[in-house]
């Protein structure tokens, strides 16, 4: 498939030399503290996290993913890419209350979050579960990038698989997320410039988007041009019914911490960035251009199967977009297209490489076996996690290569069963570690039984999708309720406490009122205006700021529809189909009216927090080193 | 290799790894009470 020329391997060598000797520039600010080889200091502008946020979700095999559901299903394909807009409602909600909570990773938010054995048992849990999934995503993504060398250029896999693993662990190791999210950056550029050009390229090579959509036409597969060409309400293989399941694991999912298992990855972005708002607006451009790299990707694939409309075998036909690129650029651009493949690589390899070694150091290390642990420790720590969880993904990847697919898609389906408890314990007091851990737990065998061990035994036949999903969460429930409810709740020292830094939205009048008695909050109804309230109010007092008002859930609200309309408006304008442009414009007038609405009270929130922020990373610390357990609620 | 038997693998394997922290965390937390 590769015909490179001298240029390209020149292009293709000078990106590697910048992303590896760029990083150590970083490399002093990495070895300062734990903070900085994990979080950059909590410094980072908002368009730094939403780069990684892009980068980090555009890995060696998500062009392969997103060409097959294209293919096959055509441009209603693209609502299977839509569980990235949970980032459209989490940048408005679980960011917010995530960033200021401070946790560097999830597991510690669950410390917070709930309290005693149980919530220590939770984050030790969930540690050594991230740490596995992240050398596990490692192998995969690094056999995905083997396989790609082997079909570009004859490599063996396994070159693949290690080399450009050991070139991004290189700037990994050296200067920690510093070198991540700034390798992010680059490597987001050269990639959505490829994405497009190469989207752009395919689409001309089919003879415009006239032709391309003609095509369609003829060969009677005009379905294939509607994002809502569906198979009936519950039948065939595109029902209503799966559409809208995927609809409410995305939309509501943004409501909680876990829904989905990017969040783990975007939950450290979102702590590093250096306000409230940066981490906010962080999630939402980010998940915002990868919903738009999805639009560019359909009319490059939807052009592709203009033009060979009857491959048959899935895995010839999910190599369409690398086609396109290796088959019809120029000599020069050929170089340029590889440095983007290496680039969508290196970005998931070194997040992955660097979050495994955070839950490892700050989750285990630091939390349980070595407390007292320095600063300089810490890193080096980090860095000798780092390179075993590199060891440990070729390993991985070398074994799992044949089946990864399926157990990536086993693992999703998994997560059905703690959808429901990952938004219940941010939206709702009542909820307790106990709970949570029995859910997870019970997962195991629940989502074993209920989608091979019956079907198996012929007790009834394979479920779809959407039933599975359904089912397990009801049977997860049947687990974690009555245990929740059946235990004492998370003493109100530690929930009081909490409530007051985080300031969650939902079910937490009981928190709120014993907050307010406490005074360490101030109560809504004393802060409101003596006059009438304004529309869209657009001066804020901190504590007006506080609370949970209309000016968010218009933008909760519309961010969902704006990622929507970005996704299919896009893959419609380059096909010159009718309603693109109308719902680009749209996209665009609503994403100027959300910010509108919720930049002053994002900006008095962040300016609120960070008078605090000092102090809370002091307790943070303070209870890091068991010196404080986070029981007794100080003003 | 069954695909039921290398997702039973796999999921055990992570599983371990969930129960080696949660352990880790209780021994830290009767160690420190």
């Amino acid at each position: 498939m590769g015909h490179f020329t001298t240029l390209d391997y020149v292009w293709a060598g000078a990106f590697l030399l910048l992303m590896v000797g760029g990083a150590f520039f970083f490399y002093r600010l990495a070895r300062r503290s734990e903070s900085d080889f994990f979080l950059a200091g909590r410094g980072l502008p908002w368009w730094l996290p939403a780069a990684s946020v892009f980068s980090t979700h555009t890995a060696t095999d998500t062009p392969m993913w997103i060409t097959g559901v294209i293919y096959a299903n055509g441009l209603r394909g693209l609502w299977y890419t839509f569980f990235s807009a949970w980032t459209a409602v989490g940048a408005f909600v679980s960011a917010r209350i995530f960033r200021r909570s401070l946790a560097y990773t999830q597991a510690e938010w669950q410390t917070q979050r709930f309290g005693g054995l149980g919530a220590e048992m939770l984050r030790g849990w969930m540690a050594g579960w991230q740490v596995f999934m992240n050398m596990f995503i490692l192998g995969w993504v690094g056999i995905a990038m083997g396989k790609v060398g082997a079909l570009a250029f004859g490599w063996p896999v396994w070159v693949g698989l290690v080399v450009p693993t050991c070139i991004t662990a290189v700037y990994t190791l050296a200067a920690g997320y510093w070198g991540v999210v700034m390798g992010d950056f680059l490597q987001g550029i050269v990639a959505v410039f490829a994405i497009v050009l190469v989207s752009l390229v395919g689409v001309a090579a089919a003879g415009g988007p006239a032709e391309v959509t003609g095509r369609i036409m003829e060969l009677g597969e005009g379905w294939r041009l509607s994002a809502f060409a569906f198979t009936g309400l519950f039948d065939g293989d595109f029902p209503v019914v799966w559409w809208l399941t995927m609809l409410v694991i995305a939309v509501l999912g943004g409501f909680g911490m876990g829904t989905s298992l990017d969040w783990y990855v975007e939950a450290q972005r979102i702590q590093s960035a250096k306000s409230v708002r940066d981490a906010a607006y962080g999630l939402w451009a980010g998940g915002a251009v990868t919903l738009i790299r999805n639009g560019f990707w359909a009319a490059g694939i939807l052009a592709f199967f203009s033009m060979l409309p009857n491959i048959a075998d899935q895995a010839d036909y999910e190599l369409g977009w690398f086609r396109l690129g290796f088959e019809l650029l120029p000599a020069g651009l050929v170089g340029v297209f590889f440095g983007a493949i290496l680039a969508i690589h290196l970005s998931t390899i070194s997040s992955h490489l660097n979050l495994g070694a955070l839950y490892f150091t700050r989750d285990l290390y630091q939390r349980y076996i070595k407390p007292e642990a320095g600063e300089r420790e810490l890193v080096k720590v980090g860095r000798w996690t780092t390179l075993v969880l590199l060891i440990g993904s070729f390993f991985y990847g070398l074994m799992m290569q044949e089946i990864t697919k399926w157990l990536i898609f086993a693992l999703w389906l998994m997560m059905a069963g703690i959808w429901l408890p990952n938004i219940l314990q941010v939206l709702w007091w009542r909820f307790n570690a106990w709970g949570y851990l029995a859910g997870w737990m019970a997962n195991l065998g629940v989502s074993w039984l209920v989608v091979w061990v019956l079907p198996a035994f012929g007790v009834y036949e394979p479920l779809p999708d959407h039933l599975n999903f359904w089912l397990l969460m009801a049977l997860g429930a049947a687990v974690f309720l009555p245990v929740t409810l059946l235990t004492k709740p998370e003493k109100m020292d530690r929930l009081v406490r909490y409530y007051a830094m985080t300031r969650p939205l939902g079910w937490w009048g009981p928190v709120h009122a014993e907050a307010v008695r406490r005074g360490l909050i101030e109560d809504h109804a004393r802060t409101a205006d003596a006059g009438p309230r304004p529309l869209i109010r657009r001066a804020w007092t901190p504590e007006q700021a506080e609370a949970w008002t209309r000016e968010d859930w218009i933008a909760i609200v519309l961010s969902p529809v704006i990622f929507a309309l970005l996704m299919i408006g896009v893959t419609k304008l380059l096909l010159l189909q009718a309603g693109g442009v109308l719902m680009v414009i749209a996209a665009v007038v609503l994403s100027g009216v959300v910010y509108w609405v919720i930049d002053p009270k994002l900006r008095a929130v962040s300016a609120e927090y960070e008078a605090q922020q000092e102090a809370y990373v002091k307790q943070l610390e303070e209870r890091l080193r068991w010196q404080d357990d986070g029981e007794a609620a100080h003003g | 290799m069954d695909k039921g038997l290398v997702t039973l693998i796999g999921m055990s394997i992570s599983y371990v790894a969930s129960f080696v922290g949660l352990g880790l965390a209780w021994w830290s937390w009767k160690k420190r009470r």
